[in-house]
């Protein structure tokens, strides 16, 4: 085998594996941030759809983009072993920062559930002070 | 054919159904926002949702056909899939970027909406 071909097949192996990672991770996330966003908009169901896709495409767009940009391998592969190595570094690598994107997501349906529950306390006192003086 | 037209070929075929398929989500999943924005003047909205859309077909294709210009020379498959990814992979973290900006931007602009009107 020369050498061209363990870079190739490092890289076919490579791009399905990142991309079947970013779908699995996103469709398990937006499955399941459906119950946050409708508590976040107050059962708005057309909002909350609307959101939820707009969030998904984002994560879609951020992480594949990011998986096809870090494709290239710089190194000269001249083994198997060697591109084993460099093939689980890599998908470490991306797995690694698609955990932390998760997290990031995650922390901003907490934030969006946080800040609307404060909204509707305050709503709540506003109404319950107006009609005290009503 | 050399590999370069090659690249170039699947790269444009690629760009424009991702610029195609982002669009029409967008532009479908885009109306409540601006709904909202308008205070529900359809009309309006539905005018100014086909104009946005039409701006960012315009923009990004330009974008797109711009990146063609500065491809490297491409002489290995290796060398072709690089190439392909990693400006696939710009172009699409381009993408990303102005979306999450374009989020932020309706997020905001509801915001100071509510402020104004309460």
């Amino acid at each position: 085998m020369n050498t061209t071909n363990f870079t190739v097949i490092a890289y076919l192996v490579y791009l399905p594996v990142a991309l079947l990672l970013t779908y699995y991770v996103a469709h398990s996330l937006f499955k399941n941030s459906l119950v946050y966003m409708r508590d976040i908009f107050n059962g708005r169901e057309d909002i909350a759809h609307a959101t939820n896709t707009l969030f998904r495409i984002g994560f879609y767009l951020l992480n594949i983009g990011f998986a096809l940009y870090i494709l290239k391998i710089h190194r000269f592969l001249y083994n198997i072993q060697h591109t084993i190595e460099t093939l689980s570094y890599k998908v470490g690598g991306f797995s690694i920062y698609l955990g932390v994107m998760l997290f990031f997501n995650l922390y901003l349906f907490f934030r969006g559930k946080r800040v609307s529950k404060q909204k509707r306390e305050e709503y709540k006192m506003l109404q319950q002070t107006q009609g005290n003086r009503g | 054919m050399s590999l370069n037209v090659m690249a170039y070929c699947i790269y444009l075929v690629i760009t424009t159904l991702i610029i195609l398929w982002v669009g029409r989500i967008l532009h479908k999943n885009g109306r409540v926002f601006m709904l909202n924005l308008m205070q529900g003047n359809t009309h309006f909205t539905d005018t100014l949702n086909n104009i946005l859309l039409v701006a960012y077909y315009l923009f990004n294709m330009g974008y797109a056909l711009l990146i063609v210009t500065t491809w490297n020379r491409v002489e290995t498959t290796a060398e072709l899939i690089a190439s392909l990814s990693s400006n696939l992979g710009l172009l699409i973290l381009i993408l990303a970027v102005t979306h999450y900006f374009n989020l932020w931007l309706v997020h905001y602009l509801s915001h100071k909406n509510a402020i104004i009107h309460s």
